[in-house]
């Protein structure tokens, strides 16, 4: 509620005559212009603050609506919030290049767009961290999906990139890796495994950058903030991707 | 949240502002002052989409408690519900009498009620005075010893500013399936409600729809956020409601 003080603040000197810069007997003109610049440069600088926020709102916004296009399978309106040169890549299976790709991955593997009756497949979009480069133009975001579907649960995670392009913001880089796939019967009983590059067509334009499984293995898909409260920036875990939870178990990969 | 780190420097900025004189003939104070307005109505609208967000988290723990009377509160003197296909009800009297087909007044033993607020998609008119939002919720729904149910839905809402507070104008919550938790999606569709005859609603369901295993798709308020056009979704074809 603090941000209350914001408007009354400046509607206390919108009252006042000529922005309470009405002119003061005595004072040169020179020192006028001088005050006049730095409250402009400071307007700019608040002016640009404000426009992060709404940066923050929008990216937050596509990503949501992404998640609302996966429910009903829009593909193509899907892959419109790609930036021409996006890149995307999902669960094991591999990056896809280019928006083009995007779609052809999204209607081959999971059929033409639309809904089908008889079918959930929530993709639901939820605890964003958005952060928006002090450039305004580049964000990253961090965000949990919760799959709710006939086929049972999931938990992927996203750490994606946006690009603001003629004031517009679209997803320039996707990176979905899965945390956990459940059948209904739920994840003490059932672990569905990681995707590959070869589970189901099409193939991808690139090899996954990380090779990693899903629970009851770990993978941490590097965090793009540092902490909140130290300022530390993530160190990824030194164990190799795909590690088994209990060192008892032999790890993979080496 | 967010509009909290704007006040250091805007404060700073005022200050600043308020701390000079300046000529009478400088050219560009009328240009500060536009620019300033500006500023102090992208605020507003930026503080606007936080209370409605707030209120619409503030309306889902109520349900979680059949908090009726709370719930009712929430809505414009001429504000609807309308949920499912149960028909609108208009007005905060009829509003709060309507949710009784919900349950009691108040939390209940073994009563599990929840609707989670999420994935808001709030867009707040460019004069501040209504907003327009598109939320997901996943439901809890539960009798102790007697069921447990998954639900799924979509709400696309509208919201008015009135003296400064936020209401809700029109609650349009489209159920789109709910499952037994045992059994899930793929043994288990239960049907939504219709309009009660106990407490009857003032219009009938303003669409004739049906939830899963029918694939219905809540209409979009807002335009398609990178090309700009309006996110027209054909609906499938479901002859049991008609629609071809």
């Amino acid at each position: 509620m603090r941000p209350a003080l914001i408007s009354l603040a400046i509607a206390a000197v919108l009252a006042t005559p000529g922005l309470g810069l009405a002119a003061s007997k005595g004072r040169a003109a020179t020192d006028d212009s001088a005050a006049l610049a730095a409250a402009s440069a400071k307007l700019d600088a608040l002016g640009k603050r404000i426009e992060l926020l709404e940066d923050a709102n929008q990216v937050e916004i596509v990503q949501r609506t992404y998640g609302y296009f996966v429910d009903k399978g829009q593909w193509t309106k899907l892959s419109q919030l790609f930036t021409e040169d996006a890149t995307l890549e999902i669960g094991g299976r591999g990056v896809f290049v280019g928006r083009k790709r995007v779609l052809e991955y999204m209607q081959t593997a999971f059929g033409p767009d639309g809904p089908k009756p008889g079918s959930v497949i929530n993709h639901m979009q939820f605890q964003p961290i958005a952060d928006v480069d002090p450039d305004g133009l580049h964000a990253k975001q961090r965000m949990r999906a919760f799959v709710m579907s006939n086929g049972g649960w999931g938990i992927p995670l996203y750490e994606n990139e946006y690009r603001k392009e003629d004031g517009v913001w679209k997803i320039s880089k996707l990176r979905g890796p899965f945390t956990m796939y459940t059948s209904w019967e739920g994840w003490a009983k059932n672990a569905v495994p990681n995707t590959r590059p070869e589970s189901f067509p099409p193939p991808p334009d690139l090899p996954p950058t990380v090779v990693y499984l899903t629970y009851p293995s770990y993978y941490i898909v590097p965090f793009h903030y540092p902490n909140p409260v130290t300022g530390k920036p993530w160190v990824p875990l030194t164990a190799e991707a795909g590690a088994q939870a209990s060192p008892a178990q032999v790890s993979l990969g080496r | 949240m967010r509009a909290l780190v704007l006040t250091a420097a805007c404060m700073a900025a005022v200050l600043g502002l308020a701390g000079q004189t300046a000529a009478a003939s400088a050219p560009n104070v009328a240009a500060l002052e536009a620019k300033l307005a500006e500023y102090r109505q992208r605020v507003e609208l930026l503080k606007d989409k936080d209370a409605v967000e707030n209120l619409q988290a503030a309306y889902g723990f109520y349900v979680d408690k059949s908090l009726w009377g709370e719930v009712a509160d929430l809505f414009a003197d001429n504000g609807s519900f309308e949920y499912g296909q149960m028909g609108v009800y208009v007005g905060k009297a009829h509003i709060r009498r309507a949710l009784l087909l919900f349950g009691k007044e108040g939390p209940e033993y073994g009563k599990l009620n929840n609707y989670m607020q999420l994935q808001s998609v709030i867009h707040v008119a460019p004069d501040g005075k209504t907003a327009k939002a598109r939320w997901q919720s996943v439901v809890m729904l539960g009798r102790k010893d007697e069921s447990g149910q998954w639900g799924l839905g979509v709400y696309e809402n509208a919201y008015v500013k009135q003296g400064g507070v936020w209401k809700i104008a029109k609650l349009h919550y489209y159920v789109t399936g709910a499952t037994d938790y045992d059994l899930g999606w793929t043994k288990s569709a239960i049907p939504m409600q219709g309009p009660s005859a106990a407490i009857p609603p003032d219009k009938p369901p303003t669409e004739v729809y049906r939830a899963y295993p029918g694939a219905y798709v809540p209409p979009f308020d807002y335009k398609h956020p990178v090309t700009g056009e309006p996110i027209d979704i054909p609906e499938p074809v479901d002859p049991i409601v008609g629609r071809k």
